[in-house]
């Protein structure tokens, strides 16, 4: 019996060790990769970095008014985030790519749908930062335009724009993601039609003489008793 | 690369027909139906008694109106087809339509003109705007005269202001085109101005027409071209200025017509006006007339809060384009009462050029920084009105003339700024 | 080559203005007359012209180049004898060219027999001949004509101790018309000449024969009466014989004159004249036509009388005063110029002795709807001499040659009426028959081309005309049609080349022909007619259905 069980233990060793052999050159290979993988992402955050630069990505994201939003986060610029960003993706991909090497199964799929996933996670990136860049232009322009015709309050008319577009460019980003889709609409649908009725209300009670005002103007002629104590700037 | 052309073979047809004139008279219209039969009957009477010998046109570039205006302005051709239309005439006066557009720009129609004025060779030329009513009934002879027989290349007008009338330009363009291009041409921006064909050959060929803002303030940017061309200017008094339609409420487009197209210009003018110091007048002609200074009711109160709501609501906008300096100056005179309230004459030239420089980095979209300057101008209308409201016409003059040299005195600062953080 | 016995034939003559004493002098005393005019016919009858129109030749003391008139039944001695100008009328006649004469009714010289015994005494039969007065005051509304040398219409006669009347020189008294005697005279002396075998009468000053109280005595019924008598007695006896009227008045005035037929054939057409040398020089179109459209129409017997110069200075009497500056200040540079509301220059001179404009008015001339006249020596492109006094400064000898005295005389040089003009571009030397017979591009080949021209179709002489309006007010366009026969006229006003589109889809289906070249040009369809043109240019196009 003690031979059956040494026997059996050397075999199991052997096995083992076959096993071992077999999986070796395949972790050689992922470490291999892992560090190809560094060193590619670490050649393409440069590269994007430099191109950032020579194409001032800085300058218009602080116009978008996602600098504003990293200072506060206290993260670093958004040249360097982004560099850094790809830098952690392309690597994430080779050890992704060398995890899958090792031929575990499950792991596989995971791999698969993660790359599937990657695009994805690009064009929302991409939509944010361009809703962003549009949310912070309409908010400012909104703002010089309420200033400029007297309305009152229109720090909350600006602030409104720009709840509303960013409201808007993240149900679509998290749609795009795929990440609780009808919820974000319903929530996005809710909340806009509850900003819109508000709103209205707002307008019809408090603007009421404003809109009279402002539809006298455009559509009844012959009645320019308007603004007799204003001076012509011309 | 080949543009299509913007003008129609119908037009082009029309040019042919008329042939090489001496004098040309643009019209940029647009549901003008209600005034510009006078205009066009005043200025056929014109050619006639002033410049009978002379071969003439009148050229409607027209925005797309759909109350007869276009009609109207060639109703008054006098030609061999319909004998009764003038026996007194020497020649056949043709006047033409052309739609440039669906809708009106000015800068479309002006470019219309130039076109036929370079196609037509003619010698001199004279815009006129269909909005301006009440001047005198010489302006055409006004305009054209220095061009025709003098030699000179540009004829600004001059009127005749109620003295808290146009305080856009004698408060912010006339002193700033001053000082910086040197030149002390009164109304930069103007209605109506005559012009040598040689100039408007010039400018046609520039490459304004697709700088965007769809053209507005093109006129300004035909000024200043003849100031940096080195072509020959002189202003004529036309007489009182009056507005068809009393217009105080549309500022903003006022602004980006007069200070939007000046920025936007100083990019390209850069090293003409970098380099000049001092400023030249220009000769004058016609009888100097007074300003009007009957009093006329101004809503002082609205002008003061806007200003201060204003600097308080744009804060974050602000932030970007003024110095830390100036707008913590600018708040302090926010919070003044009506009685202490008071913009001086350094500070709005400081404001001013620090907004030209914002403009210049585009430190956010260059419209939103025009339209942030609207404010900022209501107080400083305020503080003139106040300075002024008991002042004579010699008084408002000199006022005048002292912000003229603030703004020549303040010019290295400009150019200090307009360098920083290139 | 006999006349044409068409009693129309003035609708297609081309007639060819001339005074004896300018054109050929065969007798050497420096002077023209009629044996030296008949010996120049052959070169007319080559130029293409079919009637002489003679300016007075009669007796004068030529104070007003023989429009005072001392004996209407003779000819002055320095231009011969009666015997000299039947021989001449004859010849004419051979060579198919009739011949005009001048006819001055209104008034004769203060030298003729008539007048000399009006005046003697208030009792004289022939008192009543002439218009007397006591006073000076009678017929105020009448305007003065000669304005730069008379002050007022009536003059002072010494011998009779009374004022006469004169609407024009002073030494020209006019002839009572209401005196039926005076009347009688004067056909009389008309038919002295028709028997002879005249062809045609120039009346000179016809709207002025007949004078009553406030009324400006000019036009009135009374001198139509006259006329039309004349007119009468013509057609009874001398059918075929033709009554040129000369008045210079606007064509709505002139109207009367033609009647119904019944009073003259033909009238100077004087407000066009001077339209045309202003289109061309504003290089629009505008006054000719317009004045073609105020032209009234006429009886279809009747016919105008176009010219682009004459003896007389170009008038501007027809025109507006802004039209009279532009004029003067364009064309008569010089005061010298100016002469009675008119510029005294002839053709070449006028249009700057420009080859181009010169073809473009005489094309004008032949093509609009009238009987053009050829000035004499306009069709040589002969200069003008304005320092010599009055209108003679166009009316120098013809220049025949280079050679001595321009080969007009065989006189000395200082015996010569008038002098020659002698400047290096318009003197005999070079401009002269000689040479531009010698020269096939010269002036004179061009006029006989395009006189053979208009003379191979009767379009131009009667057919009718009809504008057509091209939007570009530069080109003068129009098209004549006579039955089945049409041309299309195009002129080309300014000194630049053009291009016009002409509208004419009446005409859809016709091919065009150049007439002088013969070439085909395009044919006429629905779109607009494209036709380029160079500087002065003129087409006159067949338009020819085949």
């Amino acid at each position: 019996m003690r031979e059956m069980i040494i026997s059996e233990l050397s075999q199991a060793l052997q096995e083992l060790a076959r096993g071992f052999a077999h999986f070796l050159p395949r972790l050689i290979v992922m470490l291999i990769l892992i560090f190809v993988g560094w060193v590619i992402a670490y050649v393409v955050k440069v590269a994007l970095r430099s191109i950032l630069r020579l194409i001032k990505f800085d300058k218009l994201s602080e116009k978008a008014g996602a600098s504003q939003l990293l200072t506060k986060a206290a993260l670093p610029s958004a040249t360097e985030l982004l560099s850094r960003l790809v830098f952690w993706v392309v690597w994430l991909g080779f050890i992704l790519l060398g995890v899958r090497v090792l031929g575990i199964l499950g792991l596989q799929e995971q791999i698969a749908r993660f790359f599937l996933f990657l695009p994805r996670l690009f064009v929302a990136i991409f939509i944010m930062f361009f809703g962003m860049l549009a949310a912070s232009f309409f908010s400012r322009a909104a703002l010089l335009a309420a200033v400029n015709a007297n309305v009152p309050s229109p720090r909350v008319l600006s602030l409104a724009v720009r709840s509303i577009i960013i409201v808007f460019v993240l149900s679509i980003a998290f749609e795009e993601l795929g990440l609780a889709e009808q919820t974000m609409l319903v929530a996005f649908g809710i909340a806009f039609g509850a900003l819109m009725l508000g709103l209205a209300i707002a307008f019809g009670m408090g603007g009421r003489d404003l809109a009279q005002r402002f539809l006298e103007k455009r559509f009844v002629r012959g009645k320019r008793e308007e603004n007799d104590d204003e001076l012509s700037p011309l | 690369m080949a543009e299509e052309s913007f003008l129609t073979d119908d037009f082009l047809r029309q040019l042919i027909n008329v042939g090489e004139v001496d004098i040309l008279v643009g019209l940029p219209t647009h549901n003008n139906a209600k005034t510009i039969g006078s205009i066009v009957h005043t200025i056929q009477s014109d050619i006639l008694r002033c410049f009978p010998r002379e071969r003439a046109v009148i050229i409607n570039a027209d925005g797309g109106s759909r109350d007869g205006t276009p009609e109207l302005v060639t109703g008054v051709s006098i030609d061999d087809v319909r004998p009764a239309s003038n026996p007194y005439a020497l020649r056949t006066l043709h006047s033409i339509s052309t739609r440039y557009a669906p809708s009106p720009s000015s800068g479309g129609a002006l470019r219309t003109i130039l076109a036929a004025a370079e196609l037509l060779r003619a010698k001199a030329c004279v815009v006129r705007s269909p909005e301006s009513a009440n001047i005198e009934s010489e302006w055409l002879s006004k305009l054209l005269r220095p061009i025709h027989r003098d030699g000179f290349d540009l004829v600004t007008p001059i009127y005749r202001r109620h003295k808290f009338e146009g305080l856009l330009i004698t408060n912010l363009l006339y002193p700033m085109v001053r000082a910086l291009y040197g030149v002390r041409i009164r109304e930069a921006y103007m209605p109506e101005f005559g012009f040598s064909g040689r100039l408007g050959s010039q400018f046609l060929g520039q490459n304004v027409w697709n700088d965007g803002a769809d053209g507005a303030g093109v006129e300004l940017r035909f000024t200043l071209a003849a100031i940096t061309g080195g072509y020959r200017i002189c202003q004529s008094l036309l007489g009182d200025k009056e507005h068809i339609e009393r217009r105080g409420a549309d500022l903003v487009p006022a602004l980006r017509q007069t200070a939007g197209a000046l920025f936007s210009a100083l990019e390209a003018d850069f090293p003409v006006w970098s380099s000049v110091t001092g400023s030249q007048s220009v000769p004058t002609t016609g009888t100097d007339q007074e300003v009007s200074l009957e009093p006329v009711r101004v809503n002082r109160k609205r002008l003061r809060e806007m200003f201060s709501t204003g600097v308080a609501e744009l804060d974050s906008v602000f932030q970007s384009i003024l110095s830390p300096s100036t707008l913590a100056e600018l708040q302090r005179i926010a919070r003044l009462g009506e009685e202490e309230f008071h913009y001086p004459a350094e500070l709005w030239v400081r404001t001013v050029y620090e907004f030209a420089a914002a403009y210049h980095k585009s430190v956010i979209s260059r419209d939103h920084i025009i339209q942030a300057l609207a404010p900022l101008f209501r107080g400083r209308v305020f503080t003139f009105v106040i300075e002024n409201r008991n002042a004579s016409a010699d008084d408002v003059e000199n006022n005048i003339e002292g912000l003229c040299l603030e703004f020549e005195r303040l010019k290295p600062y400009l150019l200090q700024i307009w360098k920083s953080g290139e | 080559m006999p006349l044409n016995r068409d009693v129309l034939w003035y609708k297609d003559a081309i007639i060819y203005q001339v005074h004896v004493r300018t054109f050929h002098d065969s007798n050497g005393d420096g002077i023209g007359d009629f044996p030296g005019l008949e010996a120049k016919l052959d070169y007319l009858q080559e130029l293409g012209i079919s009637a002489i129109w003679l300016m007075p030749f009669f007796p004068s003391p030529l104070r007003d180049d023989g429009y005072d008139i001392a004996d209407y039944v003779s000819v002055h001695s320095s231009y011969g004898t009666l015997e000299d100008f039947r021989k001449f009328l004859g010849s004419a006649h051979d060579r198919g060219i009739r011949v005009i004469i001048e006819m001055v009714l209104n008034h004769t010289s203060d030298q003729h027999p008539w007048f000399q015994e009006s005046r003697s005494s208030r009792d004289n039969p022939r008192r009543d001949w002439y218009v007397w007065s006591d006073t000076n005051t009678r017929y105020k509304g009448a305007r003065i004509i000669f304005l730069d040398t008379e002050t007022s219409n009536w003059a002072w006669d010494p011998i009779s101790k009374s004022y006469y009347w004169h609407r024009f020189f002073s030494h020209q008294p006019d002839l009572n018309y209401d005196n039926p005697a005076v009347r009688e005279q004067m056909w009389n002396v008309m038919k002295f000449w028709l028997e002879m075998g005249v062809d045609a009468f120039r009346l000179d000053a016809v709207p002025y024969l007949v004078e009553r109280e406030g009324t400006n005595c000019e036009n009135l019924p009374e001198t139509h009466g006259v006329l039309k008598e004349l007119r009468r007695k013509l057609d009874e006896e001398f059918p075929g014989r033709m009554l040129l009227a000369e008045a210079n008045q606007w064509p709505a005035d002139l109207r009367p004159y033609f009647g119904d037929g019944d009073e003259f054939h033909m009238a100077f057409h004087f407000p066009l004249m001077p339209r045309m040398f202003m289109g061309v020089k504003l290089e629009d179109r505008k006054p000719i036509t317009e004045i073609l459209q105020q032209t009234p129409e006429i009886p279809p017997s009747c016919q105008w009388s176009l010219f682009l110069r004459n003896h007389d200075e170009l008038t501007l009497e027809m025109v507006t005063d802004t039209e009279r500056d532009y004029m003067y200040d364009t064309y008569a540079g010089s005061k010298t110029m100016r002469l009675n509301l008119g510029i005294r220059r002839r053709l070449a001179p006028l249009l700057d002795n420009d080859r181009r404009r010169i073809e473009l008015m005489n094309g004008m001339l032949m093509s609009l709807p009238g009987t053009p006249i050829i000035y004499y020596g306009d069709e040589i492109g002969m200069g003008d001499n304005i320092n010599l006094g009055d209108r003679n400064g166009v009316r120098t000898p013809m220049q025949w040659s280079g050679g001595r005295n321009g080969g007009f005389s065989t006189a000395d040089p200082e015996r010569l009426y008038a002098p020659l003009i002698e400047d290096p571009v318009y003197g005999y030397p070079a401009v002269n028959v000689l040479r531009q017979t010698e020269t096939e591009h010269s002036l004179l080949y061009w006029m006989r081309r395009i006189i053979t021209v208009r003379r191979s179709t009767a379009v131009f002489g009667r057919g009718s005309i009809e504008f057509l309006y091209p939007a570009s007010h530069r080109i003068l366009a129009y098209v004549r049609r006579l039955g089945n026969e049409a041309v299309l006229v195009v002129n080309n006003l300014s000194s630049t080349a053009q291009a016009v589109e002409l509208d004419l889809r009446r005409y859809k289906g016709n091919i065009l022909i150049e007439m002088s070249g013969k070439n085909i040009f395009p044919r006429v369809s629905d779109v607009p007619y494209l036709l380029t043109m160079g500087p002065y240019q003129f087409y006159w196009f067949w338009l020819r259905r085949i």
